[in-house]
């Protein structure tokens, strides 16, 4: 059972092609994946010696490709990132706790195992770990899915995500022979295959994000309904962005609004953003914005017990969005 | 290539040691064993470590990841980081395992702070913040916040004058302390549980696949596995987990690939996983013979009361006084619909113990015919006693050593299973052999208090006074049966006509254990919050309505402190609207006072300094300060001139940690042993007055000629104290005159939206009589407001539907409060009342839990108009409560 730390992303690729060995970025997941049987031990690749995967890259037009190995930490800290990109900024902020946003990055944010609890759980096979069935639908799924796509009913794991998708951020993969893609973070999630959390081979590597030049004046928020103030789980998470008319002191010209902890997928709700334009910060928005809420319902699909997610997911897009707007509700 | 830790070069991991993490290499590897290991998961913080400067979680960094870097562990933060000397002087701490975890990120973001702020006291929220990643299940979080506070004020710049309130609070700041698991003798294998993975089987066989089941020929001559059955004669598992043999090898991995080779044959049986299954006519049973129910195990603190069984039902217990009056006028006002009957039906979850030092034991027979066990107990003495019974020793030949223990409230007073399979394991061994449950075995099968169903009754006359009182409660406590529940609201409320009963009905799921006040924060879950219905239905103010009702003086006077405190007074009145609402809830709490009357003290004089001995042990509530500071202030001398030294079985017998009675038992005892040693003194020196403080050259002088000098005192039982049949606790247990009290008022803003309570203040009066150590007892006072608040909101052991397995066998999924859920807690004492006891003081750790939880419920009540019926109440019931 070997480590290799290669200091090139060629070495790594290479050392990851077809071998059985697993990629690993800060290990935070990695580690306790192996420690509760999710993965039996295998061969590991640590990437954090590729220097070329770290830090934060500003391009002409003023948009920004983030290294995979950036820390979730830093892309929360760091000033420019955080004017750009606030939802971004916001969102990596408010996930796990200080000590894990320090060593987590953000490629390995995007690609970890999910937190069900059967799932990390040895005495139970499920879908994830070629069992065939999955033990939580049937059995206690308290913090189940609300909208059912699959077999599988562990909501999406990955708060940076979110973020991600409401900026239509595209990651950029390496895989064997170097060849390199590039997708929309959206597209590394299939929410009807039970069998695994993202769609990537453990011979591809996560190696940036890409995000789109920034919109000035961007209003954004990240919320999570939670039992205790800190350091749990979303029950339901959000990321709003309000992009402004008038080079960002007019109304809501488009609004990208993604919510987590109530699908296998990280989802976004357009029907939310569309009633959001026109909206004016620091007022209560409109009808069509309650009206869109109420129309969640819709989407919903609760499980026995996840029910109590339909009227969750609604609140905390509300205030989600009214935060974001600079609405304060009494 | 190396790496650095606390400055010098380090050895790099054996790259041969796969899923080995770096807290693994700095605690195995290193020895740098104030690093601790509690979760696993990343989610408490005691592992964390200044990895190039920052704070990190050493138990999800993988071990292969450390060379080039360079690691801080809390050992190379000296002693004199002003977070150090902070935590000691605000008391930020109690059992001190979490403690090394805390310092370190406190010490880094403290040192941040100041360079960008200057020397600022940062707001309570911003530490919250800075803190999220540590958990504190002592609850020590207001001293935590004032340390870092004032550190960052730059309060401690220099070591502050005197001593710290708490005795050991030096040792577990810098990492010095050592408990079980950071022991590892010479040449010490380690032992893994094999257990149950069916929730009901008979065990046709076991096979050790191997493993050595006989003492070899001689020490350390043999390396293979040895296997130990823990069955014993009944071969039947009735949970999940329940441990079946134990194996032991020189290593961890080892130990771990002979306990996945032993190959249990089970003959499946049908299970029974829910209160209803096991109600239903026809249910399989758990116990079907007499002797079966006989050896059920009890989660009774003492022993268990009597009464009959019905399938997998047992009792009633049943506590009578004018019963037939009370039912008669309860059913009379059922069947008028009397308004001011208040008949209301509450659920609890079952409540893990969650210490975050694990069940440990390393067990050594390796000296010939003699037994050392250095055990994480609550109770030396009765464990010494009971391990020489059950291994039929010489009590002299059996030596318990507990010097720290990472929290304990209650579930560490037995010989639990560490302790059976490392003694048997290290027998077969012939080398001392350590056993330490996973943080997964240790959410499992190490106890809880379990979850309960009760239905109260109360009626009131026309006059508003209580004119009838019933409890019935059904305890849910898996293989295990002991309810107290019903029985505790018995005291409560004068002498009204009642009658309360106890049940338990049995499932296969894991046994519960005595748990903080057992029985009583679920009974006052239900009775505080019938009592607040009924000032409701009466029109009535729910502090008036307990003034009228409660005829406990102590808790009279607390009541009259409430109706005095603004935070009472000011609450908000009328309904409430808008998102976040605010509301304030006020409960009762009732304790028994109870009292050790085999508890001795030993004083030395050795080197010309005074030892302290008993073999009694500190789990975080402060023994081995109050027996310093009892000794010093009878004989008048300055704490540095003594020394404690408890937790080891070779002294004199010294109280367990339970029935919150260690201080009011061992503190009179040093304080005879003072008086002894005084007058003994005397004899040596003529300038030691009789009385008063002893003038410090008069006390060196004494010394220095009364080298070996010893006396013992001990706490004989007082003249309102009888020795109690019903709580045995190794026939030290007597009960003493007089309920010991506790009021909390609690503020709490919910967000009726996302579903979220947020308790904001409480105040916790306590009356308990005299206070042995002000700042130690309120520390304790305000854990228990911590826990009692986990217990409202968050605490909640969820199990598969299917086999009964634990899900919530993580500290991620078993959710204990942090810094930022707790409210700013204010204690008050009322030290009146208990002249009568040795001392004037009695326990506090009990009865400051006990009516917390419906303190919540209550305040979640007035602010909503919404009744929590269950606990804990999630974000997911408030919201569907609320519709």
């Amino acid at each position: 059972m070997t480590t290799t730390r290669p200091t090139d992303l060629g070495s790594a690729l290479t050392e990851l092609a077809g071998t059985g060995a697993r990629p690993r970025a800060g290990g935070t997941d990695l580690t306790a994946c192996v420690a509760h049987g999710v993965l039996a031990p295998a061969p590991v690749v640590d990437l954090t010696g590729i220097e070329t995967l770290r830090g934060i890259d500003w391009r002409d037009d003023g948009s920004a490709r983030v290294g995979a190995l950036t820390s979730v930490h830093e892309v929360s800290a760091d000033p420019r990132l955080g004017a750009a990109y606030p939802a971004l900024a916001r969102t990596a902020g408010a996930l796990a706790t200080p000590q894990i946003r320090r060593t987590a990055t953000v490629g390995g944010n995007l690609l970890q195992r999910n937190r069900c609890w059967y799932l990390r759980n040895p005495a139970f096979d499920c879908f994830q770990t070629g069992g065939g069935s999955c033990p939580a639908r049937e059995g206690d799924h308290l913090h189940g899915v609300v909208v059912d796509q699959g077999p599988c009913v562990a909501p999406h794991p990955s708060t940076v995500a979110l973020a991600l998708v409401a900026y239509d951020a595209v990651v950029e993969v390496s895989g064997d022979g170097g060849a390199v893609a590039e997708r929309p973070v959206a597209g590394l999630y299939d929410g009807t295959d039970p069998s695994r959390d993202h769609v990537l081979d453990p011979s591809e590597v996560v190696t940036a994000v890409s995000l789109p030049a920034p919109a000035p004046g961007e209003l954004a928020a990240y919320l999570r309904a939670t039992g205790r103030s800190r350091s749990e789980w979303p029950l339901v998470e959000v990321t709003a962005r309000l992009v402004r008319a008038e080079g960002g002191a007019g109304p809501v010209a488009s609004a990208a609004v993604a919510v987590g902890g109530v699908a296998r997928t990280p989802l976004r709700l357009p029907e939310v953003e569309s009633s959001l334009v026109g909206a004016v910060p620091g007022a209560e928005p409109g009808a069509g914005f309650a009206a869109a809420l109420d129309g969640l319902a819709a989407r919903c699909s609760p499980l026995p017990a996840t029910g109590y997610k339909v009227a969750l997911l609604r609140e905390t897009v509300r205030a989600g969005v009214e935060r974001a707007l600079g609405f304060a509700r009494a | 290539m190396d790496l650095e830790v606390n400055g010098s070069p380090a050895p790099a991991p054996d790259p041969d040691t796969p899923g080995a993490t770096a807290a693994d290499h700095i605690r195995d590897g290193l020895g740098l064993t104030g690093t601790k290991i509690a979760c696993g998961d990343g989610v408490c913080g005691a592992c964390t470590v200044l990895l190039d400067g920052s704070p990190t979680v050493s138990c999800l960094l993988p071990a292969d990841a450390l060379p080039g870097r360079s690691v801080t562990t809390v050992e190379g933060l000296g002693g004199a980081h002003p977070v150090q000397r902070a935590f000691a002087a605000h008391d930020g701490l109690q059992c001190g395992y979490c403690t090394p975890g805390f310092v370190m990120t406190a010490a880094a973001f403290t040192d941040a702070w100041r360079a960008e702020h200057g020397d600022v006291r940062p707001d309570r929220d911003t530490i919250a913040d800075a803190l999220a990643g540590h958990l504190c299940r002592c609850g020590a979080y207001e001293g935590i916040a004032a340390a870092v506070a004032a550190a960052c004020a730059g309060e401690f710049d220099t070591e502050p004058e005197g001593e710290p309130p708490r005795a050991d609070a030096h040792d577990k700041v810098t990492g010095r302390a050592m408990f079980t698991v950071d022991r590892a003798p010479e040449g010490c294998w380690e032992g893994v549980i094999v257990r149950s993975t069916h929730p009901h089987a008979r065990i046709r066989s076991v096979d050790p696949a191997g493993a050595r089941v006989d003492a070899g020929t001689g020490a350390g001559t043999d390396s293979a596995p040895v296997f130990v059955d823990l069955l014993g004669e009944n071969r039947v598992v009735r949970y999940v987990g329940q441990p079946i043999a134990a194996v032991a090898a020189p290593t961890r991995a080892r130990a771990r690939a002979a306990a996945e080779a032993v190959r249990v044959d089970y003959e499946p049986l049908p299970a029974v996983l829910t209160q209803e299954e096991a109600r239903a006519p026809n249910a399989p049973e758990l116990y079907p013979s007499r002797n079966e129910r006989r050896a059920a195990p009890s989660y009774a603190e003492g022993t268990a009361t009597a009464a009959p069984w019905r399938g997998n039902v047992r009792g009633p217990f049943t506590l009578r006084w004018r019963a037939g009056t009370a039912l008669k006028r309860l059913r009379a006002a059922g069947r008028s619909a009397d308004p001011r009957l208040v008949a209301e039906e509450y659920t609890t979850a079952a409540q893990l113990h969650t210490a975050l030092e694990p069940h440990a034991c390393v067990a050594d027979w390796s000296r010939e015919g003699a037994l050392t066990l250095y055990m994480s107990t609550q109770a030396v003495s009765d464990m010494a006693d009971a391990v020489a019974e059950r291994w039929d020793l010489p009590r002299d030949r059996v030596r318990v050593v507990t010097e720290y223990v990472g929290g304990g409230f209650g579930a560490k007073a037995t010989l639990t299973t560490d302790i059976v399979a490392s003694t048997e394991l290290s027998r077969l061994a012939r080398v001392p052999v350590s056993v330490a449950l996973t943080r997964a075995e240790e959410l499992t099968d190490a106890g809880y208090r379990p979850g309960t169903r009760t239905r109260v009754a109360l009626l009131a006359d026309d006059r508003g006074d209580l004119a009838a009182m019933s409890v019935d409660s059904y305890g849910d406590g898996g293989v295990s049966y002991g309810s107290m529940t019903a029985t505790l609201a018995a005291l409560m409320y004068g002498r009204t006509p009642r009658r309360t009963r106890d049940y338990d009905v049995v499932t296969n799921h894991p046994p519960g254990a005595p748990f903080r006040g057992p029985g009583a924060p679920p009974m006052a879950f239900a009775l505080e919050q019938a009592v607040d219905t009924m000032a409701h239905r009466l029109g009535e103010d729910p502090l008036s309505l307990r003034r009228r009702w409660d005829g406990n003086t102590r808790r009279r006077a607390l009541y009259d402190r409430v109706a005095a405190l603004p935070l009472w007074t000011d609450r908000p009145r009328g309904e409430r609207t808008g998102r976040f609402r605010r509301g304030v809830g006020l409960a009762a709490s009732n304790w028994l006072f109870i009292v050790s009357p085999r508890s001795k003290v030993e004083l030395t004089v050795e080197d010309g300094v005074v030892v302290v001995r008993s073999a009694t042990q500190d789990i975080g509530t402060g023994i081995r300060t109050v027996l310093r500071d009892v000794v010093a202030d009878r004989l008048g001398a300055p704490p540095s001139s003594l020394s404690v030294r408890i937790g080891d079985s070779t002294s004199v017998h010294g109280s367990g940690a339970g029935g919150s009675r260690t201080t009011n038992s061992m503190g009179p005892a040093a304080a005879e042993a003072a008086d002894r040693l005084r007058r003994a003194l005397r004899e040596h020196s003529p300038r030691v007055p009789a009385s008063g403080p002893i003038p410090e050259l008069a006390l060196k002088e004494a010394l220095a000629s009364a080298e070996g000098l010893r006396v013992v005192g001990g706490r004989s039982l007082g003249r309102w104290e009888r020795m109690s049949s019903l709580l045995s606790g190794g026939g030290d247990v007597a009960v003493g005159r007089g309920l010991i009290g506790a009021v909390h008022v609690m503020e709490v803003e919910v967000d009726t939206l996302l579903g979220r309570v947020r308790p904001t203040r409480c105040w916790a009066g306590i009356a308990a009589g005299r206070i042995y150590s002000d700042r130690l007892a309120r520390n304790q006072c305000e854990g228990a407001v911590v826990q009692g608040v986990g217990y409202a909101l968050h605490e909640e052991r969820r199990d598969d539907p299917v086999t009964g397995t634990v899900l919530t066998d993580n500290m991620e999924d078993y959710r204990i409060p942090g810094l930022g859920d707790v409210p700013e807690t204010e204690v008050y004492f009322h030290e009146e009342g208990f002249e009568h006891v040795p001392g004037g003081g009695v326990g506090l750790g009990e009865v400051s839990t006990v009516g917390v939880a419906a303190s919540v419920a209550n305040a979640v009540f007035d602010a909503t108009g919404w009744r929590p019926r269950d606990l804990p109440i999630r974000p997911d019931r408030l919201i569907e409560g609320l519709r």
